[in-house]
C-alpha cells in the first residue's frame, strides 16, 4: 500500500458501528470528534431502510453525536432516485417511520416492488402479492440485501432473505441500490468531490461494508461490534484492511496511519 | 434384448410409482376432484402383477388425512404404499439423531409425534403457507445461526404452486431465504432427491431400470427419477404445460393424456 494517496474522507456506518439501537458505542463520540479535527470528510452511509434520515439524525444528536443531516446518505435516498429516474409507482415494502423519504412519490396502481426492511409486511399474504407483480412484470428493487441485524434482543432477518426468495420464485434479478453495490459508494463518495483510492469505509458488515467498499477501491476497516461474529473476516478475499475491536480504534488507525 | 422404449419397456417392468396430485386428482375447493380414470387406472394396477407405490412433495397435511381424503375421492390406497417428505425426513432425523425446529403447515405436526424437538440442533421447513410470517421464520434463523454447524432440511424444493385464488409461494422460496441469511446449502427432502426415490425403490426391493415413474411435474417427477435411472413418463394433467415437451434440460420417455391412458398401455404391453 505504499503508493496509496492519504485518505480525504472517512464514510462510517451507523448501526452497529456508532451505536446499537439507542446505546452508543463506548468511546464513539470522543472519536468521532478527533476525526474531524483532522482534515477528512466524514459521511454517514447506511442501510438502516427502516428510519427515516430525520429519524437516523435524531437518534445521533440525542446519543451526542456531531452530525448534520447532510452529511448522511442512505439507501433510501439511493432507491428514491432510482424511482424518480424511471418513473416507477412503487409498492413500498418499506416500514411506516420510512415512507417520509418517500414523500411525494406517486403509488397509485404501484408497477415496481420495493423491498426494504419491514418485518410488518413480510407475511404471506404481501410477499404473494409481491410475488405476482414482480411475475406479471414489475421489476424488483431491494434496498439492500443484508441478511441479518442486531436487535436488542438479538440477531434478526433482513430484507436480503426476501429479495432472494422473490428473485427464486420469480426467476429474475433484483436491482439492489444499497451497501455493497459500487454506486452506492461512488455517489456518497462523488458528494464530497473525492476519489476511492482516497476514502475509507469503516463498518460492522465484512461483505456489505468492508467487501463493497473494497470492491470499488476504497479501504475497508471492520469493527468488532454490532452484528459482527467470530471469523466474519475471513469471509471476503480479499481481507479487510483492518480489523479491529470497535470505532474508536479504527479511527485511531486512520489518524496514525492513513493520512 | 429387452425393449428400452415406452411402451415397450412396460414389458420388462415390474414396479410403478405415481406421483398423486395432478396425476390422480386436482386439488381446489374442498377435497379437490378425481382426474376423470384415475380411480379405475389406479384399481387395475393393484390388480395387476406390478408392485405400485405412492410418491408425493405434498407437506400440508399428516399421511394419515392424506389418504383418508383420497378414499373421499374414490382412491383405494393405504397409507404404507405413500412416500411422502415428512416421514422421510422423520427417517432421516432419527438415524442422525438429530432434534428438529419444525416450521411447517400444523397439519403436519402429527407426523413428528415421535420425534424428540427439545433443544433443537436442526430446523426442518415444509410448506407452512400462512404460517411462514416473519417472527416463525425469523424463530427459524435463530436456530440456524445459533448452531456451530446449522442444519436445513427442506421438504421439497418448489417455487409456486396453483390454487384456486391464484399463484402461492411454495417452501422452495422460504428455504432459499434461509440459505441466503445463514449462508448455507438445505438438503432437500422430497422429489426430486435421488435418496427419496431411493428409499422406495427399496421398499419395493426394486432396481431402477425395473421401475416406472408417472408424473405431471417434468423436472421433479420425470427428471428426478430418470436421473436415478427409471424410466419417467408425463401425463398431459395437472401442472402439465405444453411447452414441457420442449424443454431444454429434461426428455420424457412417454407423453400421455392422463393416468388412465398410460396404465393402459403399460397393461396392454404385458398382455
Amino acid at each position: 500500500m505504499a503508493c496509496r494517496k492519504a485518505v480525504k474522507a472517512v464514510l462510517i456506518d451507523l448501526s452497529g458501528t456508532l451505536h446499537i439501537e439507542d446505546t452508543a458505542v463506548p468511546g464513539a463520540q470522543d472519536a468521532l470528534q478527533r476525526l474531524r479535527k483532522a482534515a477528512v470528510a466524514v459521511k454517514f452511509v447506511t442501510n438502516t431502510t427502516k428510519e427515516s434520515k430525520k429519524n437516523l439524525l435524531n437518534r445521533l444528536q440525542r446519543l451526542n453525536f456531531n452530525v448534520q443531516e447532510q452529511e448522511i446518505f442512505t439507501s433510501l435516498s439511493a432507491a428514491r432516485s432510482l424511482l424518480v429516474q424511471k418513473q416507477h409507482r412503487p409498492l413500498l415494502l418499506v416500514e411506516d417511520s420510512a415512507l417520509e423519504d418517500f414523500s411525494g412519490i406517486d403509488t397509485s396502481e404501484p408497477n415496481a416492488v420495493v423491498v426494504g426492511l419491514a418485518p410488518d409486511h413480510f407475511n404471506y399474504q404481501t410477499l404473494n402479492k409481491a410475488f405476482r407483480m414482480i411475475l406479471s412484470g414489475a421489476p424488483l428493487i431491494a434496498i439492500h440485501k443484508a441478511r441479518y441485524y442486531k436487535r436488542t434482543d438479538g440477531l434478526a432477518l433482513g430484507p436480503g432473505p426476501f429479495v432472494t426468495g422473490l428473485e427464486y420464485a420469480t426467476d429474475c434479478k433484483a436491482t439492489v441500490v444499497g451497501k455493497p453495490e459500487s454506486t452506492f459508494f461512488t455517489q456518497a463518495l462523488s458528494d464530497v468531490g473525492c476519489g476511492p483510492d482516497e476514502a475509507v469505509m469503516i463498518g460492522d458488515d465484512a461483505r456489505d461494508d468492508v467487501g463493497g467498499a473494497q470492491n470499488v477501491g476504497m479501504l475497508g476497516i471492520l469493527v468488532r461490534t454490532g452484528k459482527y461474529r467470530e471469523g466474519d473476516e475471513n469471509k471476503i478475499n480479499p481481507p479487510p484492511h483492518l480489523t479491529c475491536n470497535s470505532f474508536p480504534d479504527a479511527v485511531e488507525h486512520i489518524l496514525m496511519n492513513l493520512l | 434384448m429387452a425393449d428400452k422404449k415406452w411402451p415397450g419397456c412396460a414389458k420388462s417392468l415390474k414396479g410403478v410409482i405415481l406421483d398423486m396430485c395432478g396425476v390422480l386428482y386436482d386439488s381446489g375447493e374442498g377435497d379437490g376432484v378425481a382426474i376423470p380414470g384415475s380411480v379405475e387406472a389406479v384399481r387395475k394396477l393393484k390388480t395387476s402383477d406390478l408392485q405400485l407405490r405412492f410418491c408425493t412433495n405434498e407437506t400440508q397435511a399428516s399421511r394419515e388425512k392424506f389418504v383418508a381424503k383420497l378414499g373421499r375421492l374414490g382412491f383405494d390406497i393405504c397409507v404404507p404404499e405413500v412416500f411422502s417428505p415428512a416421514p422421510a425426513v422423520v427417517a432421516v432425523l432419527k438415524e442422525r439423531g438429530l432434534r428438529p425446529h419444525l416450521l411447517v403447515y400444523d397439519g403436519l405436526l402429527p407426523e413428528f409425534d415421535t420425534v424428540d424437538k427439545t433443544n433443537p440442533n436442526c430446523v426442518v421447513i415444509g410448506d407452512a403457507a400462512e404460517k411462514f410470517s416473519y417472527a416463525n421464520l425469523n424463530d427459524a434463523f435463530r436456530v440456524l445461526i445459533g448452531l456451530e454447524k446449522p442444519l436445513l432440511f427442506s421438504l421439497g424444493q418448489g417455487r409456486y404452486y396453483k390454487e384456486t385464488d391464484g399463484l402461492k409461494l411454495d417452501v422452495g422460496v422460504y428455504m432459499k431465504a434461509l440459505e441466503y441469511a445463514c449462508d448455507l446449502k438445505a438438503e432437500v427432502i422430497g422429489k426430486p432427491s435421488p435418496m427419496f426415490f431411493q428409499s422406495v425403490l427399496n421398499d419395493m426391493g426394486l432396481q431402477p431400470h425395473e421401475v416406472l415413474m408417472i408424473g405431471d411435474d417434468l423436472v421433479n417427477d420425470v427428471g428426478g427419477a430418470q436421473h436415478c435411472g427409471m424410466k419417467g413418463v408425463q401425463v398431459r394433467t395437472g401442472k402439465y404445460r405444453p411447452s414441457d415437451e420442449r424443454h431444454p434440460t429434461v426428455a420424457t420417455d412417454g407423453t400421455v393424456d392422463n393416468l388412465a391412458q398410460a396404465v393402459d398401455m403399460i397393461l396392454n404391453q404385458r398382455n
